[in-house]
């Protein structure tokens, strides 16, 4: 299971004690900065506004307060206190963790250090990579992060026997190994098939920052092309997907807290770090601090940059993606995940069709608006199952049916048995969804461990309407929404578990819709302000547009959407859009007017307006066009 | 060791249960695996404990050897020499030769989180692995490894235990998500031989009688084969709602077999399992025996309750005490013939 360590909550705790000016600051404007030269000023401003933020929370007459790995690594860069580091290192690597968040933060003391810290020092470090057992773990980010990192110091330290490393393998093994996994992992997972961890508010911190290490450090130049093709990879999708700079719609994994205050994540760093659109979050998001020591060494392509900055027309990217690993009670290994996103620019909507990517963790679907500043804004709108099984978790997990609920509210997950929650996927929801409508259907099966269904409203909705047709209106921002349960319900307040090792809910305000019943459905659609003279005329609108639905035998709804489609769509079948099904053999990996690939094709155009970066894993080239 | 010693130490291993039974002798170590102190750890933090491996010492305490590793699960000797013996851990198989001082993973990234490692008694350099997604086999001692899986489904080949049948060379019976599987090849081919809907949890062979094995599963309760594991049938008297996860028969009385729990706790039968007893009076409130074992030299009856202690039984469950080991997870048991002088 993956895990956020507990020094980053204690980080968390104590990061706004000390002056952040780009978390405090007002909000960054949302308008792209033309000139390419003040761009890349800026970024560079913004990670030294990151190194100086860390150092200065240093004191340096108490390093065992006050230096740890991240402190560390951002004096090496800074070129300070070198002897002070050295013992420090020489203190934690007499204990050093087990795992790849220890490893990676490792790597970077590593390499900043390798000509700047004392031989023993530096031996200490080597000392730890014989002596302390790393745990692969059993996630994708793990797997990335182990197999970066062990990468990165078989090469720093190369022809060494194999009883001087924790694995008792020599460096060329644990080289040959840890590269057979990485090219596996681009070529025929990420590039082919797409992430099983797609779309993380908070991971994708632990992608970028192993693949900036590869691509700074590596030694063997196809690596560090590598690192750097998968940095502009990852970094066209989190612009694809943001909406002024804040991650929204569905998500492989995120957590409580990402889900309802979207900006709230470790995406959002890289969002302002690398856009410039969006305020950074508290600490910069902790395990942020690891790029900036070495983010000079990236440059993100403009066509990236303009992708994340221009709101300025209406898009839809269809995607492909894949779930986590079934080990069992699946046909298939990782099945399909496709992805619908549609951008606007006063509000956003996303989904997948309803699958349990993660049995924990997942976020499905939302409408999430545009706010000037994001910062404490729970504005999104969803439903959901709140699903709870033994068995659903033995899919994912190699562990027997009873233990594993247990485990997981022992280790940090202390929400997934709860009925109020509002995170995570249930095999009883299916979605649809065209442009900004979504149909989302239940069908949950009797003696489930919740019977009922969670819609989630927000704190910062305003004119929430119950109207006597059965839709509820409200706004949010400058979006008009319309949500229509499909069940009969009631409402509950919203009672929020503050992440990781929240022991207590909070009443952050907000409310849920629950629906006790098992056949039931949501309807959600969106539009802008400006497209209607008032709420009243968007309210008019919706209430004409013709709908019919059934629960019985399973959950049906036939409808015509704000944007003049026919729908049909029936739980566990495929929808129908204008007469035609949808057909999701078709897809591909990325499809939309930024970002396309192939499915199994490893390569990525990325496009905006006479802008083009094609990403070829297959020749490992990177070429840029520029149109007429 | 010379190849007449290692005919005399298999010889001795496979002579062992009839020497035991009925006459105990103090002829066995026992070794642990699991974790110990469990906490809210995450990955990458600091380990506050030991895990990993843990020995028996006279005094009845337990010494951790080797590496401190919080994922490890079960583990097998090599019969000719105790100092080498294998590891399922959440990073693959690992094995050390020389009783735990220096390791290696033997296994690649393309194997991950085996449940169950096993040697060959009868060829001890073939060694197997029960994966999630299938059967790894080395027969280099662990060095490297290779998929076997010809006769597996495609799908539902997740695999919780790997038992070789003692009395004959390559033939071992596999418990996965969708049965009982056995090859008599050493994997080159498996067949099913009983379906199940979920997983099977647990596979033993008797120490008494080699046609004899009882199969532990999620929701099919207890199967039991007396022809080798060809045919099997339900245990009667056994619930099947929720998961058996392991059983354990007594080496010093063929009539002695318990089976652990999460949700039944401790059961016992001393009647070669025609009746059933739960024996969890003097087990925590919350008995969820994570495993269980008998002593092959006294036959103590061994309860690890998850999250819990290790305890220990004289009078085969009748009543209990701690053994040791607090807020531990016991996930293997191994009793190993002590290396005679």
């Amino acid at each position: 299971m993956n895990r956020l360590p507990l020094f980053l909550l204690a980080l968390a705790a104590t990061v706004t004690l000390s002056a952040q000016p780009s978390f405090e600051a007002p909000p960054p404007p949302t308008a792209p900065v033309q000139d390419a030269g003040k761009r890349h000023d800026e970024y560079l401003k913004r990670v030294q506004e990151v190194l100086d933020w860390r150092a200065g929370r240093i004191d340096i007459t108490q390093p065992e307060k006050h230096l740890d790995m991240a402190a560390i690594a951002v004096l090496l860069t800074r070129g300070e206190h070198y002897d002070v580091c050295s013992q420090r290192v020489i203190e934690l690597m007499k204990d050093p963790g087990t795992g790849p968040f220890w490893m990676f933060p490792a790597v970077c003391v590593a390499y900043t250090g390798r000509d700047k810290l004392t031989p023993e020092a530096q031996k200490a470090i080597r000392e730890a990579w014989r002596t302390t057992r790393q745990l692969r773990g059993d996630t994708e980010n793990h797997w990335l992060m182990y197999y970066a990192s062990l990468y990165l110091m078989a090469e720093l330290y190369p022809n060494e026997p194999a009883e001087t490393w924790y694995s008792g393998k020599s460096s060329a093994e644990n080289l040959a190994e840890s590269r057979e996994y990485l090219v596996h992992w681009m070529d025929e997972l990420t590039t082919s098939v797409g992430q099983g961890e797609y779309n993380p508010s908070h991971y994708i911190g632990e992608y970028a920052i192993p693949m900036l290490f590869m691509a700074t450090w590596a030694k063997d130049p196809e690596m560090r092309i590598r690192g750097k093709m998968m940095l502009d990879w990852l970094f066209a999708e989190l612009a694809a997907n943001t909406l002024n700079g804040v991650l929204r719609g569905p998500n492989s994994r995120t957590d409580e807290g990402s889900a309802i205050e979207r900006w709230n994540a470790l995406s959002s760093y890289f969002s302002w770090l690398l856009f410039g659109n969006t305020p950074t979050p508290s600490g910069y998001g902790g395990w942020g601090v690891y790029f900036a020591p070495v983010a000079h060494n990236y440059q993100l392509p403009e066509v990236i940059y303009r992708i994340a900055t221009d709101r300025s027309g209406d898009y839809l990217q269809r995607d492909r993606a894949r779930t986590r690993r079934y080990w069992r009670y699946s046909d298939v290994l990782s099945p399909p995940v496709y992805k619908t996103n549609y951008l606007r620019r006063d509000y956003a909507v996303g989904s997948t069709q309803g699958i349990v990517n993660d049995a924990i963790q997942s976020h499905v679907w939302d409408v999430t608006w545009a706010e000037p500043d994001p910062r404490g804004k729970h504005n999104t709108m969803f439903s959901l199952h709140p699903h709870s099984s033994p068995k659903w978790m033995q899919s994912q997990f190699a562990t027997y049916p009873e233990a594993m609920i247990t485990a997981v509210t022992f280790e940090g997950k202390p929400s997934y048995d709860s009925p109020d929650k509002i995170l995570g996927a249930s095999p009883y929801e299916k979605v649809f969804q065209d442009l900004d409508t979504v149909i989302a259907l239940y069908d949950i099966e009797p003696g489930e461990r919740f019977e009922h269904i969670n819609g989630f409203f927000s704190k910062d909705l305003v004119n929430v309407t119950e109207d006597s047709s059965g839709w509820i209106f409200a706004q949010g921002g400058r979006a008009y929404l319309a949500y229509r349960p499909l069940a009969p319900y009631h409402w509950i307040p919203y009672l929020h578990y503050n992440g990781g090792w929240a022991k207590e809910k909070l009443p952050l305000g907000g409310k849920l819709l629950v629906s006790p019943h098992l056949k039931n459905g949501t309807i959600v659609q969106a539009a802008s302000v400006d497209e209607f003279a008032d709420f009243a005329a968007f309210q008019a609108a919706i209430k004409a547009l013709p709908l019919r639905f059934a629960l019985d035998p399973v959950p049906t709804v036939t409808m015509q959407t704000l944007r003049g489609k026919q729908v049909t769509f029936t739980y566990g079948q495929t929808p129908v859009i204008d007469g035609q099904p949808l057909d999701y053999s078709k897809w591909k990996l990325f499809e939309g007017p930024y970002l396309n690939a192939e499915v199994g094709g490893r390569k990525m155009t990325i496009t905006h307006g006479h802008l083009k970066r094609i990403l070829d894993f297959n020749t490992l080239t990177i070429t840029d066009q520029v149109t007429k | 060791m010379k190849p007449t010693s290692r005919l005399l130490a298999l010889l001795a291993l496979a002579v062992l249960p009839a020497l035991n039974a009925g006459c105990a002798t103090a002829g066995h170590d026992l070794y642990l695996f699991g974790a110990v102190n469990i906490q809210g750890r995450v990955a990458g933090s600091r380990d506050a404990s030991l895990n990993g491996v843990y020995r028996r010492q006279a005094d009845g305490s337990f010494q951790h050897i080797g590496i401190n590793y919080p994922a490890m699960l079960t583990g097998s000797f090599d019969p000719r020499d105790p100092r080498v013996f294998y590891v399922a851990t959440i990073n693959g198989v690992l094995f050390t030769r020389d009783g735990g001082q220096t390791w290696r993973i033997g296994t690649s990234w393309d194997m991950t989180e085996p449940k169950d490692v096993r040697v060959d008694p009868n060829a001890p350099d073939t060694i197997y692995a029960a994966l999630p997604d299938g059967l790894g086999v080395s027969t280099d001692r662990g060095l490297t490894w290779t998929r076997r899986e010809n006769g597996l489904p495609a799908r539902g080949k997740y695999t919780q235990v790997v038992t070789v049948d003692r009395t004959r060379v390559g033939r071992v019976l596999a418990g996965c998500e969708t049965g009982i599987y056995l090859t008599e090849d050493a994997a080159q081919s498996w067949r099913a031989v009983h379906p199940t809907k979920e997983t099977v949890n647990d596979l033993q062979q008797s120490p008494h009688d080699p046609k004899f094995w009882l199969a532990a599963t999620q929701s099919a309760g207890v199967l039991a084969s007396r022809d080798g594991g060809l045919t099997w049938a339900p245990v009667a008297g056994l619930a099947t709602e929720k998961a058996h996860y392991n059983i354990a028969f007594d080496p010093t009385n063929p009539q002695r077999i318990a089976i652990g729990g999460w949700t039944y706790g401790l059961l016992t039968s001393e009647d070669g399992g025609a009746t059933w007893t739960a024996r969890n009076d003097g087990l925590p409130a919350k008995h969820r025996v994570w495993r269980t074992a008998i002593d092959p030299d006294n036959g103590h009856l061994y309860a690890a309750v998850v999250y819990d202690s290790l305890y220990v039984s004289a009078d085969f469950g009748r009543t209990w005490q701690s053994a040791g080991l607090p807020n531990s997870r016991i996930s293997g048991f191994a009793f190993v013939p002590k290396a005679q002088p």
